[in-house]
């Protein structure tokens, strides 16, 4: 590259290195996020999952989405920051220098893999996609952890340097590396304005480009996947319906009525997606552990198996652990908003249960088994 | 130093976790994902940042300089809004069967934002901006 075929004087070290610590906290703060939605969708054995507070998991995954969002115009100018880089003469010197830099294009390939995969599932757009999203998302965000810290091993000099209050700095250059990096967070926050009340209700009002609208949907709450869509209208509007619970010494199955005549409930509790949104709903049903009880289980030791009459997919069953088994806002729940559940929201019956992932919350219940005691 | 090695060594190996992890996950065609990440990086390589120099370039042969910090920052934050809201204003994610996902005009809502944005950037820019004097803080001159 002939020198001046980037002229703009706003890229230096130090704007290169605030970007990268301000990335370092996105990236930090969407792994762990998003590394604790993963383990309580797949928990490991010593893993607990509390069922309160209520709204926590909304505010993790909230948190997760907004951040991922937000990280587009600091990546971006990062990267343009160093564009220049890219063209370095020669283009190895030696095999370290190599290495250092098949590292960082496996950093910026993983980095822009989760923003990208992230935009396209909050979206819903698949198709562009040639893996599995969650998969893939979790896996590729391991490769950005791990490339990330080699990075930051071998630019720390670099980053100290820059940063030190020594370096000297023309005024126009410092102005106009204030600019820019205004300017990145500007557009981070303007992005965050105009999406993030899909899950923080004060925002919904601004919330012009967000995927969701938290009282938008059947019975005023969002809806992931339908009931045409799961394939399970005629089987849920089947009058012969019944609702199988079976323990290990006893086992009923209730019917519409049977199950209208048992104790009802009502609690307020958020469904929370995964993809960042989450609305509240007041819904109306039978806890989960005055069931396990009429099978004649410790409702406090209780893991439970709740299983969708959906045929297939992903979601059809989970575990309820005993944390969530117990507590009394843990429902299956027949009303939404006082009104028997739309199709949608899981006709005749569906778990509701707090801090919990959205895709956990079966639908459509057909059967409840009790599994072990813990 | 010792700091630095523990970071490259750590860093290593947790990319070959991810990279074991890709390869035994049942649900993952580790195909795709090298495709993708192929992709991603060319196209941002070679498409997304020669047309960003290029707006730039623009940008610094026709804006006066005194406007021209608004001007990037309108032009970086209509980039960023754009890039985040194009899928929903393409609208491919939208199931017939579901009306709550993806349920606003974004196509429409986008260029409200784009114009706030713009307006924004046509506000004159404040006196202070112009004058040297209001960066040097009380004491600059006794250091």
């Amino acid at each position: 590259m002939r020198p001046g075929a980037f002229p703009s004087r706003s890229r230096s070290a130090r704007l290169t290195s605030q970007l990268g610590l301000a990335l370092g906290a996105t990236f930090a703060v969407c792994f762990l996020t998003g590394l604790l939605s993963h383990v309580i969708q797949h928990p490991p054995t010593w893993f607990r999952w509390p069922s309160r507070p209520v709204t926590l998991y909304p505010f993790t995954q909230g948190v997760h989405v907004a951040t991922g969002l937000a990280t587009v115009p600091l990546l971006g100018v990062k990267l343009w920051s160093v564009y220049p880089r890219l063209f370095t003469w020669p283009p190895f010197r030696s095999v370290t220098h190599a290495a250092e830099r098949a590292s960082v294009a496996v950093l910026v390939a993983a980095a822009l893999f989760q923003v990208v995969s992230g935009i396209l599932n909050v979206s819903r757009w698949y198709a562009p996609m040639p893996f599995y999203f969650p998969a893939g998302h979790y896996w590729v965000a391991w490769l950005v952890v791990g490339a990330m810290l080699v990075h930051i091993g071998v630019q720390l000099p670099a980053v100290r340097a820059a940063l030190a209050r020594t370096t000297t700095e023309a005024d126009q250059d410092r102005l106009s590396r204030r600019n820019l990096l205004g300017t990145a967070g500007a557009a981070a926050a303007l992005i965050t304005l105009t999406t993030v009340g899909q899950t923080f209700r004060p925002l919904s009002g601004l919330a012009v480009l967000a995927p969701r609208l938290p009282d938008v949907g059947p019975q005023g709450v969002p809806v992931n996947t339908t009931a045409a869509g799961a394939a399970v209208v005629s089987l849920v509007t089947d009058p012969s319906y019944q609702l199988e619970v079976a323990g290990p010494g006893r086992r009923v199955s209730l019917d519409l009525a049977a199950l209208n005549a048992l104790p009802q409930h009502t609690a307020e509790l958020p469904i929370a997606c995964v993809e960042g949104w989450s609305a509240s709903g007041l819904w109306t049903g039978i806890r989960l552990r005055d069931l396990v009880a009429l099978v004649g289980a410790d409702p406090e030791r209780a893991t439970v198996l709740v299983e969708s009459l959906q045929a297939g997919g992903r979601y059809r069953a989970t575990t309820v652990a005993p944390e969530h088994t117990r507590d009394p806002l843990t429902l299956v729940a027949l009303r939404l908003g006082g009104e028997p559940l739309h199709l949608d929201h899981g006709y005749p019956a569906r778990l509701i249960a707090p801090n919990r992932p959205g895709v956990l919350q079966t639908k459509w219940i057909g059967r409840i088994t009790l599994l072990e005691s813990r | 130093m010792r700091a630095r090695g523990a970071l490259v060594v750590a860093g290593i190996l947790i990319m070959g976790y991810a990279a074991a992890g890709a390869l035994t996950d049942p649900d993952l065609a580790p195909a795709g994902v090298l495709l993708f990440l192929a992709g991603v990086l060319i196209g941002h390589d070679i498409i997304v940042m020669p047309a960003v120099l290029a707006v730039g370039a623009v940008i610094a042969r026709y804006v006066p300089s005194r406007r021209r910090p608004a001007v990037i920052a309108a032009t970086v934050s209509a980039a960023a809004l754009i890039f985040v809201a194009l899928p929903l204003v393409l609208g491919f994610g939208r199931p017939a069967d579901n009306p709550s996902a993806l349920p606003s005009p974004y196509g429409r809502n986008l260029a409200v934002v784009l114009l706030v944005i713009a307006a924004g950037a046509a506000v004159p820019p404040l006196r202070r901006a112009t004058g040297r004097k209001s960066f040097e803080r009380p004491g600059d001159e006794a250091r």
